[in-house]
Protein backbone atom coordinates (compact mmCIF):
# COMPACT_ATOMS: atom_id res chain seq x y z
CA UNK A 1 0.00 0.00 0.00
CA UNK A 2 1.55 3.67 -0.73
CA UNK A 3 1.47 5.83 2.17
CA UNK A 4 0.98 9.24 0.84
CA UNK A 5 3.20 12.29 2.48
CA UNK A 6 0.18 14.15 3.77
CA UNK A 7 -3.14 13.04 4.63
CA UNK A 8 -6.06 14.15 6.89
CA UNK A 9 -9.16 11.86 8.15
CA UNK A 10 -11.92 12.78 10.36
CA UNK A 11 -15.25 11.55 10.79
CA UNK A 12 -16.93 12.33 14.22
CA UNK A 13 -19.82 10.64 13.54
CA UNK A 14 -20.96 7.86 16.08
CA UNK A 15 -22.63 4.76 13.86
CA UNK A 16 -24.96 2.96 15.24
CA UNK A 17 -25.87 0.08 13.17
CA UNK A 18 -28.62 -3.31 13.60
CA UNK A 19 -31.79 -4.98 12.88
CA UNK A 20 -33.24 -3.08 15.27
CA UNK A 21 -31.60 -0.07 16.18
CA UNK A 22 -34.11 2.49 15.77
CA UNK A 23 -35.48 2.03 19.47
CA UNK A 24 -31.89 3.42 20.40
CA UNK A 25 -32.87 6.90 19.13
CA UNK A 26 -33.91 8.29 22.56
CA UNK A 27 -31.15 7.23 24.83
CA UNK A 28 -29.10 8.13 22.44
CA UNK A 29 -30.83 12.22 22.03
CA UNK A 30 -30.72 12.26 25.81
CA UNK A 31 -27.09 11.73 25.97
CA UNK A 32 -26.97 14.30 23.46
CA UNK A 33 -29.17 16.60 25.83
CA UNK A 34 -32.00 16.76 23.72
CA UNK A 35 -36.02 15.27 24.20
CA UNK A 36 -37.67 16.73 21.70
CA UNK A 37 -36.93 16.19 17.95
CA UNK A 38 -38.74 17.18 15.10
CA UNK A 39 -38.34 14.18 12.21
CA UNK A 40 -37.74 15.31 8.80
CA UNK A 41 -38.26 12.95 5.76
CA UNK A 42 -40.25 12.81 2.00
CA UNK A 43 -43.16 11.68 0.69
CA UNK A 44 -41.52 8.56 -0.67
CA UNK A 45 -40.33 7.60 3.17
CA UNK A 46 -43.92 8.90 4.23
CA UNK A 47 -45.19 7.09 1.49
CA UNK A 48 -43.40 3.63 2.17
CA UNK A 49 -44.18 3.14 5.51
CA UNK A 50 -40.70 3.87 6.96
CA UNK A 51 -41.99 7.04 8.98
CA UNK A 52 -44.95 5.14 10.83
CA UNK A 53 -41.49 2.66 11.67
CA UNK A 54 -39.34 5.42 12.73
CA UNK A 55 -42.26 7.26 15.19
CA UNK A 56 -43.52 3.72 16.27
CA UNK A 57 -40.15 2.78 17.51
CA UNK A 58 -39.72 6.31 19.21
CA UNK A 59 -43.36 7.79 20.38
CA UNK A 60 -43.83 5.29 23.56
CA UNK A 61 -40.42 6.96 24.87
CA UNK A 62 -40.04 10.41 23.73
CA UNK A 63 -41.77 13.79 22.86
CA UNK A 64 -41.51 14.29 19.29
CA UNK A 65 -42.07 18.36 18.49
CA UNK A 66 -43.00 17.99 14.52
CA UNK A 67 -42.79 16.03 11.92
CA UNK A 68 -42.10 17.34 8.74
CA UNK A 69 -42.98 14.95 5.89
CA UNK A 70 -43.35 16.69 2.83
CA UNK A 71 -39.38 17.56 1.81
CA UNK A 72 -39.00 18.07 -2.40
CA UNK A 73 -36.59 15.81 -4.49
CA UNK A 74 -34.59 18.55 -4.89
CA UNK A 75 -34.88 21.06 -1.26
CA UNK A 76 -34.45 24.66 -1.20
CA UNK A 77 -33.38 27.30 0.44
CA UNK A 78 -37.06 28.08 0.87
CA UNK A 79 -37.78 25.10 2.34
CA UNK A 80 -34.90 25.32 4.57
CA UNK A 81 -36.08 28.43 6.24
CA UNK A 82 -39.78 27.15 6.50
CA UNK A 83 -38.82 23.49 8.46
CA UNK A 84 -36.52 26.10 10.55
CA UNK A 85 -39.28 28.50 11.77
CA UNK A 86 -41.36 25.35 12.46
CA UNK A 87 -38.69 24.29 14.33
CA UNK A 88 -38.67 27.34 16.70
CA UNK A 89 -42.24 27.25 16.67
CA UNK A 90 -42.70 23.54 18.13
CA UNK A 91 -39.57 24.04 20.75
CA UNK A 92 -37.97 21.48 19.20
CA UNK A 93 -34.19 20.77 20.34
CA UNK A 94 -32.87 18.16 17.85
CA UNK A 95 -33.24 17.11 14.27
CA UNK A 96 -33.90 13.54 13.06
CA UNK A 97 -33.29 13.29 9.39
CA UNK A 98 -34.92 10.02 7.93
CA UNK A 99 -34.37 9.76 4.49
CA UNK A 100 -31.44 9.78 1.53
CA UNK A 101 -29.60 12.77 0.42
CA UNK A 102 -31.86 15.29 -0.13
CA UNK A 103 -33.18 15.05 3.40
CA UNK A 104 -30.30 14.70 4.92
CA UNK A 105 -29.38 17.87 3.21
CA UNK A 106 -32.04 19.61 4.00
CA UNK A 107 -32.02 18.54 7.76
CA UNK A 108 -28.22 19.77 7.63
CA UNK A 109 -28.99 23.35 6.47
CA UNK A 110 -32.19 23.67 8.45
CA UNK A 111 -29.53 22.53 11.38
CA UNK A 112 -27.58 25.60 10.66
CA UNK A 113 -30.24 28.20 10.69
CA UNK A 114 -31.87 26.54 14.16
CA UNK A 115 -28.44 26.39 15.63
CA UNK A 116 -27.03 29.90 14.23
CA UNK A 117 -29.87 32.25 14.17
CA UNK A 118 -31.55 33.94 11.16
CA UNK A 119 -33.35 32.74 8.14
CA UNK A 120 -31.04 33.23 5.67
CA UNK A 121 -29.10 30.40 4.72
CA UNK A 122 -26.60 31.75 2.38
CA UNK A 123 -25.17 33.72 5.22
CA UNK A 124 -23.25 30.30 6.15
CA UNK A 125 -21.26 29.56 2.33
CA UNK A 126 -17.64 29.49 2.70
CA UNK A 127 -14.94 28.00 4.30
CA UNK A 128 -14.93 28.29 8.14
CA UNK A 129 -18.37 30.39 8.42
CA UNK A 130 -19.62 27.76 10.45
CA UNK A 131 -17.80 27.95 14.05
CA UNK A 132 -19.52 26.21 17.00
CA UNK A 133 -21.49 22.78 17.37
CA UNK A 134 -25.01 22.62 15.83
CA UNK A 135 -27.84 21.01 17.84
CA UNK A 136 -27.68 17.33 17.54
CA UNK A 137 -28.47 15.65 14.81
CA UNK A 138 -29.39 11.73 14.02
CA UNK A 139 -29.20 10.74 10.46
CA UNK A 140 -31.40 7.75 9.67
CA UNK A 141 -30.53 6.72 5.86
CA UNK A 142 -33.60 5.23 4.29
CA UNK A 143 -31.13 3.93 1.53
CA UNK A 144 -28.34 2.27 1.46
CA UNK A 145 -25.97 4.01 -1.16
CA UNK A 146 -25.28 7.71 -0.30
CA UNK A 147 -23.36 7.99 2.81
CA UNK A 148 -24.98 11.33 3.41
CA UNK A 149 -25.16 9.71 6.94
CA UNK A 150 -21.62 10.56 7.65
CA UNK A 151 -20.35 13.24 5.45
CA UNK A 152 -19.65 16.78 6.18
CA UNK A 153 -22.13 18.41 3.19
CA UNK A 154 -24.92 19.67 2.08
CA UNK A 155 -26.03 20.83 -1.54
CA UNK A 156 -29.13 23.25 -1.16
CA UNK A 157 -30.79 24.27 -4.17
CA UNK A 158 -31.34 27.95 -4.70
CA UNK A 159 -34.17 27.72 -7.31
CA UNK A 160 -34.18 31.67 -7.49
CA UNK A 161 -31.16 31.79 -8.60
CA UNK A 162 -31.03 27.87 -10.83
CA UNK A 163 -27.86 27.30 -8.92
CA UNK A 164 -26.99 24.52 -6.43
CA UNK A 165 -25.14 25.61 -3.08
CA UNK A 166 -23.05 23.49 -1.79
CA UNK A 167 -22.29 24.07 2.11
CA UNK A 168 -18.84 22.28 3.93
CA UNK A 169 -17.94 22.51 7.57
CA UNK A 170 -17.22 19.51 10.39
CA UNK A 171 -19.64 20.96 11.75
CA UNK A 172 -22.30 19.58 9.42
CA UNK A 173 -21.78 16.03 10.56
CA UNK A 174 -24.37 14.16 12.00
CA UNK A 175 -24.06 13.46 15.35
CA UNK A 176 -25.27 10.05 15.26
CA UNK A 177 -25.97 7.99 11.87
CA UNK A 178 -28.69 5.25 13.21
CA UNK A 179 -28.09 2.27 10.18
CA UNK A 180 -31.16 -0.42 10.38
CA UNK A 181 -31.81 -2.72 8.10
CA UNK A 182 -35.48 -1.76 8.36
CA UNK A 183 -35.37 0.88 6.47
CA UNK A 184 -34.44 -0.63 2.99
CA UNK A 185 -36.00 -3.87 3.84
CA UNK A 186 -38.59 -2.32 0.91
CA UNK A 187 -36.43 -1.06 -1.70
CA UNK A 188 -37.09 -2.04 -5.23
CA UNK A 189 -34.45 -4.15 -6.61
CA UNK A 190 -33.47 -1.66 -9.01
CA UNK A 191 -33.04 1.07 -6.64
CA UNK A 192 -31.39 -1.56 -4.29
CA UNK A 193 -29.17 -1.85 -7.21
CA UNK A 194 -28.50 1.70 -8.18
CA UNK A 195 -28.21 2.72 -4.51
CA UNK A 196 -25.42 -0.01 -3.55
CA UNK A 197 -23.49 0.57 -7.14
CA UNK A 198 -23.38 4.16 -5.53
CA UNK A 199 -21.05 3.31 -2.68
CA UNK A 200 -19.19 0.97 -4.79
CA UNK A 201 -18.21 3.65 -6.84
CA UNK A 202 -17.98 5.89 -3.47
CA UNK A 203 -15.40 2.91 -2.50
CA UNK A 204 -13.52 2.66 -5.37
CA UNK A 205 -13.03 6.11 -6.42
CA UNK A 206 -11.71 6.95 -2.77
CA UNK A 207 -9.25 4.15 -3.12
CA UNK A 208 -8.00 5.04 -7.30
CA UNK A 209 -8.31 8.62 -6.80
CA UNK A 210 -5.92 11.32 -5.41
CA UNK A 211 -6.38 12.05 -1.96
CA UNK A 212 -6.62 8.46 -1.01
CA UNK A 213 -5.24 7.93 2.26
CA UNK A 214 -4.76 4.91 4.80
CA UNK A 215 -8.14 5.00 6.65
CA UNK A 216 -9.82 5.97 3.68
CA UNK A 217 -8.42 2.83 1.95
CA UNK A 218 -9.36 0.66 5.16
CA UNK A 219 -12.95 1.51 4.77
CA UNK A 220 -13.42 1.32 1.34
CA UNK A 221 -12.20 -2.48 1.01
CA UNK A 222 -14.26 -3.18 3.03
CA UNK A 223 -17.18 -1.54 1.71
CA UNK A 224 -16.76 -3.08 -1.77
CA UNK A 225 -16.36 -6.41 0.24
CA UNK A 226 -19.50 -6.08 1.67
CA UNK A 227 -21.31 -5.31 -1.73
CA UNK A 228 -19.67 -7.34 -3.46
CA UNK A 229 -20.77 -10.46 -1.56
CA UNK A 230 -24.27 -9.20 -0.83
CA UNK A 231 -25.89 -7.13 -3.68
CA UNK A 232 -26.83 -9.66 -5.94
CA UNK A 233 -28.35 -11.68 -3.20
CA UNK A 234 -30.00 -9.26 -1.37
CA UNK A 235 -31.70 -7.71 -5.81
CA UNK A 236 -32.61 -11.42 -5.77
CA UNK A 237 -33.94 -11.74 -2.27
CA UNK A 238 -34.90 -8.48 -0.95
CA UNK A 239 -36.39 -9.56 2.38
CA UNK A 240 -33.17 -10.64 3.02
CA UNK A 241 -32.08 -8.88 6.48
CA UNK A 242 -28.46 -9.63 6.84
CA UNK A 243 -27.71 -8.86 3.29
CA UNK A 244 -29.61 -5.44 3.96
CA UNK A 245 -27.52 -4.17 6.84
CA UNK A 246 -24.09 -5.39 5.41
CA UNK A 247 -25.09 -3.18 2.22
CA UNK A 248 -26.58 -0.30 4.75
CA UNK A 249 -22.90 -0.74 6.54
CA UNK A 250 -21.17 -1.04 3.18
CA UNK A 251 -22.58 2.65 2.21
CA UNK A 252 -21.55 4.42 5.34
CA UNK A 253 -18.19 2.73 5.19
CA UNK A 254 -17.73 4.13 1.22
CA UNK A 255 -19.11 7.73 2.87
CA UNK A 256 -16.39 7.55 5.57
CA UNK A 257 -14.34 7.13 2.69
CA UNK A 258 -15.37 9.27 0.23
CA UNK A 259 -15.94 12.28 2.31
CA UNK A 260 -12.26 12.15 2.97
CA UNK A 261 -10.42 10.81 0.13
CA UNK A 262 -13.01 12.33 -2.48
CA UNK A 263 -14.07 11.19 -5.43
CA UNK A 264 -12.93 11.41 -9.22
CA UNK A 265 -14.02 10.97 -12.92
CA UNK A 266 -16.68 8.99 -12.54
CA UNK A 267 -18.67 11.44 -10.45
CA UNK A 268 -17.47 14.36 -12.80
CA UNK A 269 -19.32 12.45 -15.73
CA UNK A 270 -22.27 11.40 -13.30
CA UNK A 271 -23.02 14.26 -11.80
CA UNK A 272 -22.98 15.97 -15.49
CA UNK A 273 -24.76 13.41 -17.22
CA UNK A 274 -27.46 13.70 -14.18
CA UNK A 275 -27.43 17.36 -14.54
CA UNK A 276 -28.23 17.58 -18.55
CA UNK A 277 -30.38 14.65 -18.61
CA UNK A 278 -32.02 13.79 -15.28
CA UNK A 279 -30.57 10.17 -15.03
CA UNK A 280 -30.55 9.07 -11.30
CA UNK A 281 -27.18 9.47 -9.96
CA UNK A 282 -26.87 5.75 -9.05
CA UNK A 283 -27.66 4.09 -12.61
CA UNK A 284 -24.68 7.04 -14.12
CA UNK A 285 -22.48 5.79 -11.17
CA UNK A 286 -22.96 2.16 -12.26
CA UNK A 287 -22.36 2.51 -16.21
CA UNK A 288 -19.60 5.06 -15.86
CA UNK A 289 -17.33 3.41 -12.84
CA UNK A 290 -15.52 0.88 -15.51
CA UNK A 291 -14.68 3.71 -17.95
CA UNK A 292 -13.31 6.11 -14.94
CA UNK A 293 -11.04 2.55 -13.87
CA UNK A 294 -10.21 1.93 -17.72
CA UNK A 295 -9.35 5.76 -18.26
CA UNK A 296 -7.04 5.88 -14.97
CA UNK A 297 -5.28 2.62 -15.47
CA UNK A 298 -1.90 3.81 -16.27
CA UNK A 299 -1.85 5.81 -13.66
CA UNK A 300 -3.38 4.21 -10.63
CA UNK A 301 -3.53 0.44 -12.33
CA UNK A 302 -1.79 -0.57 -9.08
CA UNK A 303 -4.91 -0.06 -6.50
CA UNK A 304 -7.38 -0.84 -8.78
CA UNK A 305 -5.85 -4.18 -9.29
CA UNK A 306 -5.62 -4.78 -5.52
CA UNK A 307 -9.45 -3.93 -5.18
CA UNK A 308 -9.50 -7.87 -7.23
CA UNK A 309 -9.27 -9.13 -3.42
CA UNK A 310 -12.07 -7.34 -2.29
CA UNK A 311 -14.11 -7.83 -5.06
CA UNK A 312 -13.29 -11.20 -6.02
CA UNK A 313 -11.49 -13.01 -3.48
CA UNK A 314 -8.36 -14.17 -2.64
CA UNK A 315 -8.68 -17.58 -5.14
CA UNK A 316 -9.47 -15.35 -7.91
CA UNK A 317 -6.58 -12.77 -6.83
CA UNK A 318 -3.91 -15.11 -6.58
CA UNK A 319 -5.21 -17.01 -9.53
CA UNK A 320 -4.81 -13.69 -11.32
CA UNK A 321 -1.47 -12.39 -12.80
CA UNK A 322 -0.17 -9.26 -11.02
CA UNK A 323 -0.09 -7.39 -14.14
CA UNK A 324 -3.80 -8.33 -15.34
CA UNK A 325 -5.46 -7.70 -11.93
CA UNK A 326 -6.27 -3.94 -12.85
CA UNK A 327 -8.29 -5.12 -16.27
CA UNK A 328 -10.04 -8.10 -13.82
CA UNK A 329 -11.40 -5.61 -11.31
CA UNK A 330 -12.96 -3.82 -14.37
CA UNK A 331 -14.30 -6.95 -15.98
CA UNK A 332 -16.05 -7.88 -12.56
CA UNK A 333 -17.87 -4.57 -12.30
CA UNK A 334 -18.92 -4.88 -15.70
CA UNK A 335 -19.68 -8.70 -14.94
CA UNK A 336 -21.77 -7.33 -12.09
CA UNK A 337 -23.64 -4.79 -13.79
CA UNK A 338 -24.56 -7.48 -16.46
CA UNK A 339 -26.16 -9.54 -13.64
CA UNK A 340 -28.06 -6.90 -12.35
CA UNK A 341 -29.49 -6.08 -15.51
CA UNK A 342 -30.14 -9.78 -15.57
CA UNK A 343 -31.73 -9.68 -11.85
CA UNK A 344 -34.18 -6.81 -12.06
CA UNK A 345 -35.59 -7.44 -15.57
CA UNK A 346 -33.52 -4.53 -17.40
CA UNK A 347 -34.39 -2.13 -15.22
CA UNK A 348 -30.39 -2.05 -14.61
CA UNK A 349 -28.81 0.24 -17.71
CA UNK A 350 -25.76 -1.12 -18.58
CA UNK A 351 -24.85 1.87 -21.18
CA UNK A 352 -25.69 5.56 -20.97
CA UNK A 353 -27.60 4.43 -24.32
CA UNK A 354 -29.60 2.25 -22.34
CA UNK A 355 -31.08 4.51 -20.09
CA UNK A 356 -34.74 5.22 -20.36
CA UNK A 357 -37.66 6.71 -18.56
CA UNK A 358 -40.81 5.42 -17.30
CA UNK A 359 -42.02 6.04 -20.77
CA UNK A 360 -39.61 4.25 -22.13
CA UNK A 361 -37.81 7.17 -23.94
CA UNK A 362 -34.49 7.19 -24.25
CA UNK A 363 -32.96 9.64 -21.20
CA UNK A 364 -29.59 10.38 -22.83
CA UNK A 365 -29.87 11.28 -26.42
CA UNK A 366 -26.34 11.19 -28.28
CA UNK A 367 -26.41 14.30 -29.10
CA UNK A 368 -25.87 15.74 -25.74
CA UNK A 369 -23.34 14.23 -24.81
CA UNK A 370 -21.04 17.35 -25.86
CA UNK A 371 -22.86 19.12 -23.74
CA UNK A 372 -22.93 16.90 -20.75
CA UNK A 373 -18.76 17.16 -21.59
CA UNK A 374 -18.80 20.63 -21.17
CA UNK A 375 -20.89 20.90 -17.98
CA UNK A 376 -18.26 18.05 -16.41
CA UNK A 377 -15.58 20.66 -16.76
CA UNK A 378 -17.02 22.63 -13.73
CA UNK A 379 -17.28 19.80 -11.19
CA UNK A 380 -14.84 20.20 -8.72
CA UNK A 381 -14.27 16.36 -8.52
CA UNK A 382 -12.08 16.57 -11.53
CA UNK A 383 -9.25 17.81 -9.62
CA UNK A 384 -9.14 14.90 -7.41
CA UNK A 385 -8.92 12.45 -10.66
CA UNK A 386 -5.25 10.81 -11.14
CA UNK A 387 -5.42 11.92 -14.96
CA UNK A 388 -6.06 15.28 -16.77
CA UNK A 389 -9.77 15.30 -18.96
CA UNK A 390 -10.06 17.57 -21.17
CA UNK A 391 -13.35 18.31 -23.30
CA UNK A 392 -12.20 15.74 -25.95
CA UNK A 393 -11.75 13.26 -23.19
CA UNK A 394 -15.19 13.32 -21.64
CA UNK A 395 -16.33 13.31 -24.60
CA UNK A 396 -14.78 10.02 -25.78
CA UNK A 397 -15.38 8.71 -22.48
CA UNK A 398 -19.03 9.43 -23.15
CA UNK A 399 -19.08 8.10 -26.23
CA UNK A 400 -18.06 4.51 -24.76
CA UNK A 401 -20.17 4.70 -22.09
CA UNK A 402 -22.94 5.59 -24.15
CA UNK A 403 -22.22 3.04 -26.59
CA UNK A 404 -21.31 -0.38 -23.97
CA UNK A 405 -17.80 -0.34 -25.72
CA UNK A 406 -14.53 -0.57 -23.40
CA UNK A 407 -12.56 2.30 -24.04
CA UNK A 408 -9.17 2.16 -26.68
CA UNK A 409 -6.30 2.44 -24.56
CA UNK A 410 -4.79 3.92 -27.61
CA UNK A 411 -7.39 7.45 -27.51
CA UNK A 412 -6.40 7.85 -24.06
CA UNK A 413 -3.64 10.12 -23.88
CA UNK A 414 -0.41 10.44 -21.85
CA UNK A 415 1.61 13.55 -20.93
CA UNK B 1 10.40 33.16 34.35
CA UNK B 2 13.56 32.66 32.16
CA UNK B 3 12.87 28.52 32.16
CA UNK B 4 9.99 29.47 30.41
CA UNK B 5 11.24 30.96 27.06
CA UNK B 6 8.56 32.49 24.90
CA UNK B 7 8.62 31.50 21.06
CA UNK B 8 7.87 34.25 18.54
CA UNK B 9 6.75 33.58 15.37
CA UNK B 10 9.25 34.93 12.39
CA UNK B 11 7.22 35.26 9.74
CA UNK B 12 9.49 33.77 7.18
CA UNK B 13 10.51 37.49 5.71
CA UNK B 14 12.47 35.16 2.78
CA UNK B 15 9.91 32.85 1.60
CA UNK B 16 7.13 35.84 1.76
CA UNK B 17 9.44 37.93 -0.56
CA UNK B 18 9.91 34.83 -2.97
CA UNK B 19 5.87 34.17 -3.00
CA UNK B 20 5.33 37.58 -3.72
CA UNK B 21 7.78 38.14 -6.31
CA UNK B 22 6.49 34.14 -8.08
CA UNK B 23 2.81 35.92 -7.63
CA UNK B 24 3.37 39.30 -9.26
CA UNK B 25 5.17 36.95 -12.01
CA UNK B 26 2.25 34.46 -12.59
CA UNK B 27 -0.14 37.49 -12.39
CA UNK B 28 0.68 38.96 -14.90
CA UNK B 29 1.86 36.07 -16.87
CA UNK B 30 -1.96 35.01 -16.70
CA UNK B 31 -2.46 38.51 -18.17
CA UNK B 32 -0.27 37.76 -21.41
CA UNK B 33 -1.68 34.65 -21.96
CA UNK B 34 -4.95 36.02 -21.75
CA UNK B 35 -4.04 38.11 -24.99
CA UNK B 36 -2.08 35.21 -26.59
CA UNK B 37 -3.07 31.90 -25.88
CA UNK B 38 -6.67 30.49 -27.70
CA UNK B 39 -7.45 28.24 -25.03
CA UNK B 40 -6.71 30.58 -22.33
CA UNK B 41 -8.71 33.31 -24.45
CA UNK B 42 -11.48 30.67 -24.62
CA UNK B 43 -11.61 29.88 -20.40
CA UNK B 44 -11.75 33.96 -19.88
CA UNK B 45 -14.42 34.30 -22.57
CA UNK B 46 -17.25 31.67 -20.53
CA UNK B 47 -16.43 33.65 -17.50
CA UNK B 48 -18.71 36.48 -16.89
CA UNK B 49 -17.96 40.27 -17.18
CA UNK B 50 -16.19 41.86 -14.34
CA UNK B 51 -14.96 38.10 -12.97
CA UNK B 52 -11.98 38.66 -10.37
CA UNK B 53 -10.27 35.81 -8.86
CA UNK B 54 -7.50 35.45 -6.21
CA UNK B 55 -4.63 33.04 -5.01
CA UNK B 56 -3.47 33.85 -1.90
CA UNK B 57 -2.59 32.29 1.61
CA UNK B 58 -4.26 32.20 4.95
CA UNK B 59 -4.54 34.53 6.90
CA UNK B 60 -2.39 37.33 5.35
CA UNK B 61 -0.08 35.22 3.09
CA UNK B 62 1.19 37.29 -0.15
CA UNK B 63 -1.71 37.48 -3.12
CA UNK B 64 -2.80 38.20 -6.26
CA UNK B 65 -5.69 39.55 -8.00
CA UNK B 66 -6.88 38.80 -11.99
CA UNK B 67 -9.68 40.58 -13.32
CA UNK B 68 -11.76 40.57 -16.26
CA UNK B 69 -13.29 43.60 -17.23
CA UNK B 70 -16.39 44.87 -19.40
CA UNK B 71 -14.45 44.61 -22.73
CA UNK B 72 -13.22 41.17 -21.93
CA UNK B 73 -9.80 42.67 -20.97
CA UNK B 74 -8.20 40.66 -18.45
CA UNK B 75 -5.86 42.14 -16.25
CA UNK B 76 -3.22 41.31 -13.11
CA UNK B 77 -4.47 44.52 -10.53
CA UNK B 78 -1.71 43.80 -7.73
CA UNK B 79 -1.79 42.15 -5.01
CA UNK B 80 -4.58 42.99 -3.06
CA UNK B 81 -6.44 45.93 -5.10
CA UNK B 82 -8.99 47.62 -2.27
CA UNK B 83 -12.98 47.26 -2.72
CA UNK B 84 -12.38 44.61 -5.51
CA UNK B 85 -15.34 42.24 -5.35
CA UNK B 86 -13.97 38.97 -6.04
CA UNK B 87 -15.77 35.77 -7.75
CA UNK B 88 -13.50 33.14 -6.93
CA UNK B 89 -11.39 33.27 -4.11
CA UNK B 90 -8.38 30.54 -3.70
CA UNK B 91 -6.72 29.63 -0.75
CA UNK B 92 -4.12 28.06 0.44
CA UNK B 93 -4.74 26.99 3.86
CA UNK B 94 -0.61 28.57 5.31
CA UNK B 95 2.04 30.15 3.52
CA UNK B 96 3.99 27.12 3.37
CA UNK B 97 1.37 25.26 1.06
CA UNK B 98 1.81 28.30 -1.36
CA UNK B 99 5.66 27.44 -1.02
CA UNK B 100 5.24 24.15 -1.98
CA UNK B 101 3.07 25.14 -4.99
CA UNK B 102 5.30 28.42 -6.19
CA UNK B 103 8.47 26.00 -5.31
CA UNK B 104 6.55 22.89 -7.89
CA UNK B 105 6.58 20.18 -5.26
CA UNK B 106 3.27 20.35 -5.28
CA UNK B 107 0.58 20.26 -8.06
CA UNK B 108 -2.42 22.47 -7.85
CA UNK B 109 -4.44 18.34 -7.98
CA UNK B 110 -2.05 17.89 -5.32
CA UNK B 111 -2.73 20.58 -2.74
CA UNK B 112 -6.47 19.94 -2.92
CA UNK B 113 -6.47 16.77 -2.70
CA UNK B 114 -4.28 16.96 0.59
CA UNK B 115 -6.86 19.86 1.89
CA UNK B 116 -4.21 22.60 1.56
CA UNK B 117 -6.14 24.40 -1.12
CA UNK B 118 -9.70 25.79 -0.70
CA UNK B 119 -12.10 27.45 -2.80
CA UNK B 120 -14.54 29.98 -1.90
CA UNK B 121 -16.89 31.04 -4.92
CA UNK B 122 -18.35 29.15 -8.32
CA UNK B 123 -16.59 25.59 -8.46
CA UNK B 124 -17.33 25.43 -12.14
CA UNK B 125 -15.14 29.14 -12.55
CA UNK B 126 -12.55 27.64 -10.13
CA UNK B 127 -12.20 24.85 -12.24
CA UNK B 128 -11.71 26.98 -14.86
CA UNK B 129 -9.37 29.46 -12.68
CA UNK B 130 -7.07 26.15 -12.33
CA UNK B 131 -7.18 25.42 -16.03
CA UNK B 132 -5.43 28.61 -16.77
CA UNK B 133 -3.37 28.33 -13.65
CA UNK B 134 -1.93 25.10 -15.73
CA UNK B 135 -1.23 26.81 -18.90
CA UNK B 136 0.52 29.15 -17.57
CA UNK B 137 2.45 27.13 -15.85
CA UNK B 138 3.65 25.01 -18.70
CA UNK B 139 4.27 28.20 -20.87
CA UNK B 140 6.29 29.62 -18.05
CA UNK B 141 8.30 26.36 -17.06
CA UNK B 142 10.49 24.07 -18.43
CA UNK B 143 9.26 21.01 -19.36
CA UNK B 144 10.79 19.06 -16.34
CA UNK B 145 9.54 21.45 -14.02
CA UNK B 146 6.44 21.90 -15.49
CA UNK B 147 5.55 17.94 -15.64
CA UNK B 148 5.41 18.19 -11.68
CA UNK B 149 3.14 21.17 -11.53
CA UNK B 150 0.45 19.41 -14.10
CA UNK B 151 -1.24 16.32 -13.90
CA UNK B 152 -0.61 15.87 -18.15
CA UNK B 153 2.17 17.47 -19.79
CA UNK B 154 -0.17 19.06 -22.86
CA UNK B 155 1.40 18.05 -26.45
CA UNK B 156 1.37 22.02 -28.51
CA UNK B 157 2.44 22.38 -31.61
CA UNK B 158 5.94 23.58 -32.43
CA UNK B 159 4.57 27.06 -32.87
CA UNK B 160 2.87 27.44 -29.26
CA UNK B 161 5.59 25.92 -27.43
CA UNK B 162 8.16 28.25 -29.20
CA UNK B 163 6.62 31.54 -30.98
CA UNK B 164 3.49 31.44 -28.63
CA UNK B 165 5.83 30.83 -25.12
CA UNK B 166 8.02 33.42 -26.25
CA UNK B 167 5.53 36.05 -27.01
CA UNK B 168 4.20 35.51 -23.43
CA UNK B 169 7.11 35.65 -21.74
CA UNK B 170 7.56 38.98 -23.33
CA UNK B 171 4.33 40.35 -22.45
CA UNK B 172 4.51 39.18 -18.75
CA UNK B 173 8.25 40.90 -18.87
CA UNK B 174 6.97 44.05 -20.45
CA UNK B 175 3.65 43.79 -18.88
CA UNK B 176 1.70 44.51 -22.40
Amino acid sequence: MRLPDYYEYCCRVKIVAGHEVLEEIPALLARLHAGRPMIITDPGVAAAGLLDVVTGALKDRIAIGAVADAVPPDSDLQAVSRLARVYGEKGCDAIIAVGGGSVMDTAKGVNVLVSEGGEDLLAFTGAGALKKRLKPLVAVPTTAGTGSEVTLVAVIADHENNRKIPFTSYFLLPDVAVVDSRMTLTLPDSITAQTAMDALCHAVEAYTCLAKNPVSDACALEAISLIAGNLLQVVENPGHRDGRLALATAATLAGMAFSNAMVGMVHTLGHSVGAVCRVPHGTCMAILLPYGLEYNMHKNGDEAGELLYALAGEAEFIRTPRDQRAQQTVARIRALNQALHEATGARHPRTLGEVRDRDGKALVPRGKLADIARVAQGDASIFYNPEELDVDDLLMVLEAAWAGLPLDPQRIKRG
Amino acid sequence: MNDFRKITPGGRPFTRIYLNVMLWFVGRAIQAAARQDPAVKREFAQLPEGFTFTLTAAPDGPSMVVSKDETGRVTYLGRRPANHPLNVKLTLKHMEGLFLLFTFRESTATATARDRLYVEGSLAEACAVVRILDIVQVYLLPKPVARLAVKRYPRWSFKRHAWDRTLVLLRTVLGV
